[in-house]
């Protein structure tokens, strides 16, 4: 019995290989018909039985059942009663970094080596073939951010996916945002892994003077390179430390700074400021005293998770309603997956929506909980006008369900990717299927 | 696992300076008023988890038991109204796997057999952690020892009444549970210190001479309690011993055995081992590869307790899919959800709302996975669990769908008793008062690895 098993799993495996290899987008995608769904635009509305059209892979056309037409031998889907929308995105996830947490050979999550770590770049890492992506994939995720873990002040260069295709077409863009961190979990005090010894930096203090001098070291660098430019300089070697950062101090990409406490976001951002990095803040759990001033940064907020502890004390709401509280203040938001005081889990990143869910519980307008797990988040890494709503132009990312994609109980039925139908499968629904 | 989320735990004194952040929270000290002895819901949707749901239904509490349900109900007309009118009326949520309120003392990880460990020793009954499971509608939750150890603790069981005395919250007379444990966490942490057991034959080897070891005391004892029948004098009892007596609960079946065990060889295995020794098994936890043994599992009555959809943490977690749940109670295994974190414990509705999802039960099976069954593996199914006439009016009022993430508490009664409520300021406790504890870490205690 145990043998046929084995024998059931082993074929089990050789059929999904085979599924892997035929499973990539060809290179031109059919003509598409989406029709008699209820589409969320995200853009602009919702549309009753309505239509939308994909061809090349991407959107040709949306709108309501008579305003936009069907092109001659378009392929159409039969959505009636169903939920289209766009893909969604999580913005932040290790997809391809990680595959099972406790074991650390399926783990390329962060260099501990140093704190400041900018020339570190996730897409070097990426595991395209990880089994997390099929799994998140299901439930309509389509993009994510993927960043290292956050141990480092400055933990590298994050990548932008999408959850379908071979490496080079899921790559869809590189070294798009600088991760870093600050607080409590960056100082270098042992304990985590160093042997219980502490080095430099290992105070706040440490941490901010450390990224100081590193930013000035930056500019002195771009100064001499400028120069060397000019005139050649046999002096000048290019160090991709600093080579790394200087887009990032001209202000040319965002900078994701995770951070959680009130006083650290301002420590944080008197820094930034005084370096113009363009940042996008992460977390900001503990930091409801400051919300206002947060509002008044004018820089987009990612909140994650939404399922993490509230203080002792502190109401039992008090994280799920952030969402509605930095939204309610003008504050563009968005809203990654991840399980409350457990890692950033991109085995939860199939939860995206239910945590947007969460957030519209607690007071968030449902319109504005969409966007913060699509247009949004696109928008955040600069793919605002390819991806994050069912416009015309933008990528055909699209997902057919049975029901609100916020709620739990509703069931993704498609999911397209650039047009493709992406296989409805994972190795958890060939489990399933096998022991069925 | 270097991505640790901010350890929040650290920074239990500046709580305590942040404290009044939301909602001023410091309410002043609540009376101990006590509870109408007539109640009556009414125009709620009333999801019995025993025998459906009642659209406009009514619920009748007198003094802490539920009297009636139905379309209507004859209470008295002294009876307080709740009008529930657009709101759902659930009993009390259950949690079958919890560390919660146990501070970090959920190991005693220094050897694999620790059976004369009892949790209650380490309960706080102020801990934060209760507060917001409250706040997610539990109302009973079963406090496991953790999984460092083959044969861990002895459980203790507690209705969730927030702010009453550490007694006042036990529930009464529920039978005793023991916590056992095999795969990875033991043999990690046995086997990092070169100990038995660091592989599963050891394992289960370890439980073996165990009950070898329970059944010689046995003997003993025996043995000396039939002289003394006789009419010896004189004679010198054997030593009591606290682990040994513990165990001999577990061979004497005194005590629901509750098994931490992911694969499908292991229930298997612990079957076996069980059969062997003449105990039942009364719940696998996690047990996230039921799926592939779910008729054998369930020919021997044993049920479980999963997550909705973890998977992935650790090398025994990466056959999980989300339709465990589903599939092993399609082939007849009683099956519930657990939290077996303090973030989880706080939503396992909605997480029972997923089962509709994977697997498509019925939403009368999803409300039963966190209510009556597992009510069922603690062994206190006669009396809470779901709403039916004389059973604890242990209730929950939701303003939508509870297997939906929309719905939020409203309010929560224990034994008919009003513990929480969201309306009101502050925190929304109505028998709490003074400082919350931090609990211990908020994340999982197995994701934690079993430390």
């Amino acid at each position: 019995m145990r043998l046929l098993k084995q024998i059931a799993t082993g074929i089990a495996v050789l059929t999904s290989c085979l599924a892997v290899a035929q499973d990539r987008p060809s290179a031109s995608s059919p003509t598409l018909a989406i029709t008699g769904g209820r589409l969320l635009t995200v853009s602009h509305g919702t549309i009753e039985n309505g239509v939308l059209v994909i061809a090349d892979g991407k959107i040709a056309g949306v709108g309501p059942a008579g305003s936009v037409k069907v092109p001659k031998g378009a392929q159409v889907i039969d959505a009636k009663g169903m939920t289209v929308y766009p893909g969604l995105i999580d913005p932040e996830t290790n997809f391809g970094l990680t595959e099972i947490s406790a074991d650390a050979e399926t783990n390329d999550l962060e260099e501990r080596s140093d704190e400041i770590m900018p020339h570190m770049h996730v897409a070097d890492a990426f595991h395209a073939e990880t089994e997390l992506i099929p799994v998140a994939r299901l439930n309509g995720i389509t993009n994510a951010l993927v960043a290292p873990a956050s141990g480092d002040t400055i933990a590298g260069q994050d990548l932008f996916i999408q959850l379908y295709g071979n490496r080079q077409q899921m790559m869809l863009g590189n070294d798009v945002a600088l991760a870093m961190n600050y607080g409590a979990e960056q100082r270098r005090r042992g304990g985590r892994g160093e042997g219980g010894r502490s080095k430099y930096p290992s105070t706040r203090m440490g941490l901010i003077t450390e990224l100081r001098q590193t930013f000035l070291d930056t500019q002195a660098y771009e100064a001499k390179k400028v120069a060397a430019a000019k005139k050649p300089d046999a002096e000048f070697k290019r160090d991709l430390k600093y080579e790394a950062l200087l887009p990032y101090l001209k202000g040319d990409r965002p900078v994701v700074i995770g951070v959680y406490e009130a006083y650290d976001v301002e420590t944080i951002m008197k820094l930034a400021d005084e370096f113009h990095l363009k940042v996008i803040l992460n977390h900001v759990t503990h930091s409801q005293e400051v919300l206002d001033e947060i509002a008044t940064y004018k820089v987009p907020v990612i909140i994650g998770s939404i399922y993490d502890a509230p203080r002792a004390n502190e109401r039992y709401d008090a994280v799920f309603a952030l969402p509605a509280e930095l939204a309610k203040r003008g504050v563009k938001i968005a809203i990654s997956s991840a399980d409350g005081g457990g890692p950033v889990s991109s085995h939860s990143s199939r939860n995206l929506p239910y945590a947007a869910g969460m957030a519209v519980a607690y007071g968030l307008p449902y319109e504005d909980a969409l966007k913060a797990i699509t247009l949004n988040v696109a928008e955040m890494f600069g793919f605002g006008d390819k991806l994050g709503s069912l416009d015309v132009g933008k990528m055909a990312n699209v997902v057919i369900a049975n029901g609100d994609p916020l709620d739990v109980r509703t069931d993704v039925k498609k999911v397209f990717i650039q047009g493709v139908e992406v296989p409805h499968t994972s190795r958890q629904t060939k489990l399933r299927d096998e022991y069925k | 696992m270097g991505s640790r989320n901010f350890p929040s735990h650290l920074f239990v004194r500046l709580s305590l300076v942040f404290s009044l952040l939301v909602g001023g929270c410091r309410a002043a000290a609540f009376g101990q008023q006590s509870a109408p002895v007539d109640i009556v819901f009414r125009g709620a949707t009333v999801m019995t988890a025993s025998h459906g749901t009642i659209e406009h239904g009514a619920v009748w509490v007198h003094s802490g038991k539920i009297a009636g349900v139905g379309a209507t109900v004859s209470a008295p007309q002294t009876a307080t109204i709740v009008d529930a009118t657009g709101m759902w009326l659930t009993p009390g949520i259950i949690d079958p796997h919890s560390h919660s309120a146990l501070d970090s003392d959920v190991n005693e990880a220094t050897s694999p057999v620790t059976p004369s460990m009892h949790m209650i020793d380490a309960f706080d009954n102020r801990s934060a952690d209760l507060y917001r499971a409250l706040a997610g509608g539990v109302t009973t939750e079963l406090l496991l020892h953790g999984s460092a150890n083959m044969i861990g603790g002895q459980a203790v069981v507690i209705k969730n009444k927030f702010g009453l005395d550490r007694d006042a919250m036990l529930f009464k007379n529920a039978p005793g549970s023991i916590k056992f444990a095999s795969g990875e966490n033991p043999k990690r942490v046995y086997g990092s210190r070169d100990q038995l057991p660091s592989t599963r034959m050891g394992n289960f080897e370890v439980m073996r001479m165990s009950f070898e070891d329970a059944r010689h005391y046995m003997a003993e004892w025996d043995a000396y309690d039939a002289k003394v029948k006789k009419g010896d004098k004189d004679l010198v009892p054997p030593k009591r011993d606290l682990k040994l007596e513990a165990l001999a609960d577990v061979l004497r079946g005194k005590l629901f055995v509750q098994i931490h065990c992911y694969r499908a060889d292991e229930f298997l295995t612990e079957e076996a081992i069980a059969k062997e020794y003449g105990y039942k098994i009364r719940a696998f936890h996690h047990a996230l590869e039921m799926y592939k043994v779910a008729p054998e599992i369930a020919a021997d009555g044993t049920a479980i307790a999963t997550f909705a959809d973890w998977w992935g943490y650790k090398d025994e977690a990466r056959d999980a899919i989300p339709w465990n749940a589903v599939m092993s109670m399609r082939k007849g295994v009683r099956v519930a959800l657990k939290s077996d974190s303090d973030d989880h414990i706080r939503r396992l509705n909605s997480e029972a709302g997923k089962m509709v999802h994977y697997g498509g039960a019925t939403e009368d099976e999803a409300i039963k996975m966190v209510t009556l069954n597992p009510a069922w593996i603690i062994g206190v199914d006669d009396r809470v669990g779901s709403i039916d006439v004389g059973k604890d009016a242990d209730l929950v009022l939701w303003n939508h769908d509870p297997l939906s993430n929309y719905a939020r508490v409203m309010k929560v009664y224990i034994d008919g008793e009003l513990f929480f409520d969201s309306s009101a300021t502050g925190w929304g406790t109505t028998h709490f008062a003074g400082v919350m504890h931090d609990g211990g870490d908020f994340g999982s205690e197995d994701e934690e690895n079993g430390q």
